[in-house]
């Protein structure tokens, strides 16, 4: 790819990301799509958030409670498993499961539609493809990641409530109140303002990788990975910028 | 109606399109031929500004469509009906939302009317048993024939085009396919069809072209077609 090409990417990256997420106040508005994509990556995403999230959080509440318990401080178990859960673990661990689930499917289903001439017949029959495809995929994702992460994070904490208990031998009201020392004002909004940006950047990038598919079935596997791979990589980092911006903004000394 | 002047078009390095220029008239019945990859289908996407031509003129009813936008395009593709190859219906969803999926998107009819426009629209395309049927279940044949009749609930279109009606199809089907083709024509429609089959082009044309290379090697009737002394379109036309 030469530079000319790499700029008329990003050009064309950056018109789907402010079009797709304009989309919704101009008319027509696609609820009905927009209620079909909220089903698909909320509902759909939550069997697979359910047993990551309990085992995330019961693998995390082991290995705390066993480095602690050297050092004679299991008591603080809750509290750091709340604090890495809610601040840092929930969000990234629930956008990483999203990109890999939603993300390819976002991208395969345009990429096939690319290929099929579906996307060709919206714009035939006077149908704006970013308005029909891509606004609801992306205010799906920006509204359903943070429920799915909420949920995550509620379900992190009771599978380190579990180790906790039943294996640490802790005391199970000493965990939770431990773990409600952890929710404060700050550190609800710093875990909570990841996911709107998380879901963003997932839609973005992978509405825009399957409707640049090109090149038949090689062509759609290699945008769905594309989408997965830089939708991963953008998580990563996009979250430890947010992680700098938010520590600052909410006062935390580092 | 349609002006092609001086069209050059390529995907990145690969020039599929040069110095193409022709015209035909509203009621034409127009077959492009050529072989896979030579630009047929970019014609067609062309005329509808799906794509973008590197220079040239492409003048619709008077109209230069090259640097129109979106938004005005929409005026243009009204003029037109468009069959992809292999239909390019939507799969997500069944046959009667195919086919409705215009009248529900721009016309205030009630479910009840679009209901039974879309059944009298596959009555002509001879498909209404099919209406409940997604697409994945549909027959080759009646994968094209639901493609017609969606273009056809879209609006009043003066040419219909159409990207290898006839490809995949057995030669009954075919044939059935082509007829239909010509029948919708027949109130002073026009109609462009790109394909490599020629005796399917035969059927439903009274002009032909041939491309090679990026360029019309042949532009005429079926008469002068058959006797060109051309070695590529006698072998096109022999195979």
């Amino acid at each position: 790819m030469n530079l000319k090409e790499l700029i008329s990417n990003l050009q064309d990256f950056y018109i789907l990301c402010i079009r797709g997420l304009t989309g919704i106040v101009r008319r027509p508005v696609y609820v009905k799509d927009l209620i079909e994509q909220m089903d698909y990556t909320g509902a759909g995403s939550f069997m697979i958030i359910l047993p990551v999230s309990i085992f995330i959080g019961m693998a995390l509440s082991l290995q705390l409670s066993a480095e602690l318990s050297v050092l004679g401080l299991k008591m603080y178990t809750g509290k750091i498993v709340g604090v890495s859960i809610i601040r840092e673990i929930g969000p990234v661990l629930v956008a990483l499961v999203f990109a890999g689930r939603v993300g390819s499917g976002m991208a395969s289903e345009l990429g096939s539609m690319i290929l099929g001439h579906q996307v060709d017949s919206l714009r035939v029959f006077g149908v704006d493809p970013m308005k029909k495809l891509v606004t609801p995929r992306i205010w799906s994702s920006i509204l359903m990641l943070p429920m799915l992460t909420l949920i995550g994070d509620a379900l992190a904490l009771l599978g380190g409530y579990y180790i906790a208990v039943f294996v640490s031998h802790q005391s199970g009201t000493f965990y939770w109140s431990s773990v409600r020392d952890a929710i404060t004002f700050e550190n609800v909004i710093a875990g909570a303002a990841k996911p709107f940006i998380f879901g963003y950047l997932i839609a973005c990038i992978s509405c825009y990788m399957g409707l640049s598919t090109r090149g038949g079935s090689k062509g759609l596997r290699q945008s769905t990975t594309r989408a997965v791979v830089l939708s991963i990589v953008m998580i990563i980092i996009s979250d430890f910028l947010l992680t700098r911006i938010l520590l600052y903004a909410l006062g935390f000394s580092v | 109606m349609i002006e092609f002047e001086k069209v050059f078009f390529s995907y990145g390095d690969h020039h599929v399109l040069r110095d193409v220029s022709f015209s035909m008239r509203a009621d034409e019945r127009l077959a492009i031929l050529g072989g896979s990859g030579e630009g047929k289908t970019t014609i067609l996407k062309l005329i509808l500004g799906l794509v973008d031509a590197d220079s040239g003129r492409i003048i619709i009813e008077g109209d230069d469509i090259t640097d129109k936008t979106e938004d005005q395009l929409r005026e243009v593709r009204m003029k037109f009906s468009i069959v992809f190859q292999e239909g390019a219906l939507f799969d997500s969803l069944n046959v009667k939302e195919n086919v409705a999926f215009c009248l529900r998107e721009y016309s205030k009819l009630s479910e009840e009317e679009i209901d039974r426009k879309v059944r009298e629209i596959l009555k002509v395309v001879d498909v209404e048993p099919a209406i409940d049927l997604m697409t994945d279940e549909l027959s080759g044949g009646m994968h094209r024939r639901v493609a017609i009749a969606r273009s056809l609930a879209a609006y009043e279109p003066k040419v219909f085009l159409y990207d290898e009606p006839t490809t995949g199809l057995d030669p009954i089907n075919a044939d059935n396919i082509c007829r239909l083709i010509v029948d919708l024509c027949k109130d002073g429609k026009g109609l462009i069809t790109v394909t490599h089959k020629v005796s399917d082009a035969m059927k439903m044309a009274e002009r032909f072209m041939f491309l090679k290379d990026g360029m019309i090697l042949f532009d005429g009737n079926k008469e002068k077609l058959l006797q060109s002394t051309n070695d590529e379109i006698q072998r096109f036309i022999s195979e």
